[in-house]
């Protein structure tokens, strides 16, 4: 009886982006500069995703519990030094990254757009809801939301359907980290609402793109490892 | 790139070799107080049990014979921000959250601001929980190597495979990712200055400063991941090569065993918990 390889290929892999992260995470690596009170955009949250794309749910989850780990580890500041900040929403990343993707690699153009125009009309609905309690976020989210939406079915329709696929995954595990952290530090208490919706959109937003890019950008250069033998590696 | 040579000494929680008792004993031991205490620190709201274990974990720092000043000079960088954050939640905490249950009272309100009795208690108990976590992290990576800790974790999660759990897997996952961090340090220091050498510039600055920040990030990232798969495939066959069998009736070289000390520290953590746990659902503040 033979020893289950694609088993052993998702540890080594799961292994590896873990390690990964935790230069990421120690070497603080990866910190891109956005005028907000938090500092920086992080890419660091990127191996879980892609842990997530490449080896499945369960190898996503043990990278975002390294993640989480790492985080806890190297915090400076008491909101991310707290297990249920900084650890359990990370659990998440991968797995929601996973479940986004596997559903959507082979999915036909067709289907992107039917699910790019239900999206903006959640979106506008739940525009609608945060109006309803903090006008300036609703407005806010509802140009950002509009101009995110054409700026998105401009660029599918250049684009072929599996990238767009890897784009949203990246997407979702991104946003997957920033609501879930910015949801429990509210709830516990250290920061109020309307700073976690600052964060969020000042944040969130630029680490949505930038892991929808580096997934993108990584995942395919993964995929022509086999079939590109010559040329440098770096 | 502050500096590039620094990124293959890169290390989790240095590990510190001194003669103490919390340095000698099992690091299953070790692993299990930790996750205790975290759990403890994480579910205690109010102050007479955070200083219980805030007490507590002075007291093992102070056996394990490590300095805890070193163990603080990680966040002295960090501490205008703390204070700062300490601030806000301070002043913007009272609003809503349902003070009114915790029998709170409102000490000072003015527009936005409300300070109130929880909110103070809050803001304290948040910078106990935040030393305290921060010693207890420390303390378990500065006195324990982190082979130890692979190890420890997964004699811990054994028992968990009889359910199905892959606790060799997980360690497996571990070990690689620990031993493969200076490699990979090196390997980005090396993409880096072969970046460098490309002319990859530093970004220009102007509003949109972070797309060009992205762009060069992924020219360093993506050769990373590249190699990181490479390393990941080579080495799946070549452990099968080497008729890997995974942890099916897999015995181990280095054996750890439970001794009286080890006993000892589990019993005064189970006390110390009992007595949080009273402390924490009594009507002490």
């Amino acid at each position: 009886m033979s020893y289950n390889e694609s088993g052993l290929r998702r540890a080594i892999t799961a292994g590896l982006l873990l390690a990964i992260t935790l230069l990421l995470v120690f070497a603080r690596l990866g910190m891109i500069p956005v005028p907000t009170p938090a500092g920086n955009a992080t890419i660091a949250h990127i191996p879980a995703i892609i842990a997530g794309i490449l080896e499945g749910p369960l190898a996503g989850l043990i990278v975002g519990m390294g993640f989480g780990f790492a985080s806890l580890t190297s915090a400076t500041i008491p909101m991310f030094k707290d297990p249920l900040v900084a650890l359990v929403p990370r659990l998440l990343i991968g797995i929601t990254a996973a479940w986004a993707y596997y559903p959507l690699r082979r999915a036909s153009k067709r289907v992107l757009g039917i699910m790019v125009a239900v999206l903006y009309i959640l979106l506008l609905v739940f525009c609608r809801e945060v109006y309803l309690s903090t006008p300036w976020a609703g407005i806010a989210l509802a140009v950002v939301s509009t101009a995110g939406v054409a700026y998105l079915y401009w660029w599918m329709r250049r684009e072929e359907a599996g990238i767009i696929g890897l784009a949203i995954a990246g997407a979702v595990g991104s946003l997957t980290n920033t609501v879930l952290v910015l949801t429990a530090a509210v709830w516990r208490g250290y920061i109020p609402g309307d700073a976690a919706w600052g964060i969020g959109l000042t944040h969130g937003i630029p680490e949505v793109i930038v892991s929808a890019i580096i997934v993108v950008a990584v995942v395919a250069a993964l995929r022509q490892i086999g079939r590109r033998k010559g040329g440098s590696s770096l | 790139m502050a500096s590039y040579d620094a990124l293959r000494h890169v290390s989790i929680g240095q590990y510190i070799p001194a003669d103490s008792a919390v340095h000698r004993l099992d690091p299953r031991t070790k692993l299990a107080i930790a996750g205790l205490g975290l759990v403890a620190v994480v579910v205690t709201t109010t102050y007479v049990p955070n200083m219980v274990l805030l007490v507590a974990i002075l007291a093992a720092v102070r056996v394990s014979r490590l300095s805890a000043r070193y163990m603080l000079a990680g966040i002295v960088p960090a501490l205008p921000v703390i204070a700062l954050l300490a601030l806000m939640q301070l002043l913007f905490y009272g609003n809503g959250q349902g003070t009114a249950a915790l029998g709170s009272r409102v000490l000072l309100s003015w527009g936005a601001i409300r300070i109130s009795t929880a909110g103070v208690r809050l803001v304290i108990v948040s910078l106990m929980r935040f030393v305290d976590l921060l010693f207890l992290t420390s303390l378990l990576t500065n006195t324990t190597t982190s082979s130890a800790l692979t190890h420890g974790m997964e004699s811990l999660l054994r028992p968990l495979s009889a359910i199905g759990l892959p606790s060799h897997e997980l360690a497996l996952v571990c070990a690689i990712a620990l031993r493969f961090l200076p490699i990979l340090g090196e390997e980005a220091e090396t993409i880096a200055k072969a970046q460098a050498s490309r002319g990859l510039d530093e970004p220009r600055g102007g509003r949109l400063a972070f797309v060009q920040y992205a762009r060069r990030l992924a020219a360093l990232i993506v050769p990373l991941f590249v190699d990181a798969y490479r390393r990941a495939e080579e080495m799946t066959m070549a452990m099968q090569a080497r008729c890997y069998r995974g942890g099916r009736g897999r015995t181990y070289y280095t054996r750890y065993a439970l001794g009286r000390t080890d006993w000892i520290a589990l019993g005064l953590t189970v006390g110390l918990l009992i007595v949080v746990a009273l402390a924490q659902y009594s009507p002490l503040p």
